[in-house]
């Protein structure tokens, strides 16, 4: 057999094997995500999407003016999703923080603070291409409190807007 | 020169070891994208440079044939053309790394780790370090005589 014929089939023999065993474990996976998912920035977060997933947006606040009106009603505390070290480097103003990824060790210091459960808390991180403030609503909806929302254009877009923030711890 | 060229690719050895190293990096460095599709999808995006719809298809296929190729690699399987698909990938890394340079566009190569800090290496050391592998992959392509170690060649 002609060298480039064999190696198109042997190529074609391994991609078909990779293509299959990576369906069929992407299938069965608890990990495994959707086929297509959201990487559209206008349609709100970019996401992969988990296997039958129901993209749910009723919890999201889209426009950054809808967050500064809560902003400005005082009775609602903004929390950062971000590490410690962005958080510092500048926040919504009066924003408690939480990193996402260090959770469990701030969390009995945040309930300690914040322990009415039904306070109105909005989560965020670094705009759309950031999941974080979404699984910081999740974390806390898990933990008890009945009034989370997530704020999905971040700090960026505050920021940029020109609204309240400060610096440091 | 050419001697030493002519020399490596006829030694059987140093093929074996080529190869094995090549299979070792593909198969290492599919696996944490097969534990975390999600997030390596993310960093697909991160790129920019594929249509939203091929995002989560290339997260859950790319890995795995990045496992085959690095299994058949090291089982000495088609070895030749396992060497072509790995440079061929190698290829295509290079190429999304040489665009996003250009473009002067951070970003996380997810080559080896998924960071969920966003870390973005440097994309010239990324560059010279599949370069490397790539040159790497040309011995088991252009590899003429009997090979050690092969299951089916």
């Amino acid at each position: 057999m002609p060298l480039l014929a064999r190696t198109l089939r042997e190529i074609s023999q391994i991609l078909v094997l990779a293509i299959l065993f990576a369906l069929g474990v992407n299938a069965m996976s608890p990990r495994g995500i959707a086929l297509m998912g959201q990487w559209d920035v206008s349609e709100g977060l970019v996401r992969a999407g988990a296997k039958n997933e129901v993209m749910t947006h009723d919890r999201e606040i889209t426009r950054v003016q809808d967050a500064y009106a809560l902003f400005q009603t005082g009775s609602v505390l903004f929390v950062d999703a971000r590490d410690e070290t962005l958080y510092s480097e500048g926040h919504i103003k009066g924003a408690e923080s939480l990193p996402v990824y260090d959770y469990d060790a701030h969390f009995e210091n945040f309930i300690a603070r914040h322990p009415r459960m039904d306070q109105t808390l909005i989560t965020y991180c670094s705009g759309r291409e950031c999941e974080d403030s979404h699984t910081l609503a999740t974390y806390l909806t898990d933990d008890g409190y009945t009034k989370v929302v997530i704020f999905i254009d971040g700090y960026p877009a505050w920021q940029k807007e020109g609204f309240p923030v400060e610096y440091g711890h | 020169m050419n001697t030493a060229i002519e020399n490596a690719m006829t030694n059987k050895k140093l093929e074996c070891l080529v190869r094995w190293t090549l299979g070792g990096v593909f198969v290492y460095a599919s696996i944490h994208k097969i534990l975390d599709p999600s997030e390596f999808a993310k960093i697909i995006y991160g790129y920019q440079l594929v249509p939203g719809y091929v995002i989560n298809l290339s997260a859950i296929i790319l890995p795995f044939v990045e496992l085959f190729t690095g299994l058949f690699l090291l089982l000495g399987i088609y070895p030749r053309s396992s060497a072509i698909l790995a440079n061929v990938m190698l290829g295509i890394f290079m190429v999304a790394i040489s665009i996003n340079l250009i473009r002067g566009h951070e970003f996380d190569c997810g080559c080896f780790s998924v960071n969920k800090n966003g870390h973005t290496a440097s994309n010239i050391e990324l560059l010279i370090r599949d370069a490397i592998w790539f040159v790497f992959g040309l011995l088991p392509i252009l590899f003429r005589t009997e090979r050690l170690f092969v299951i089916r060649s």
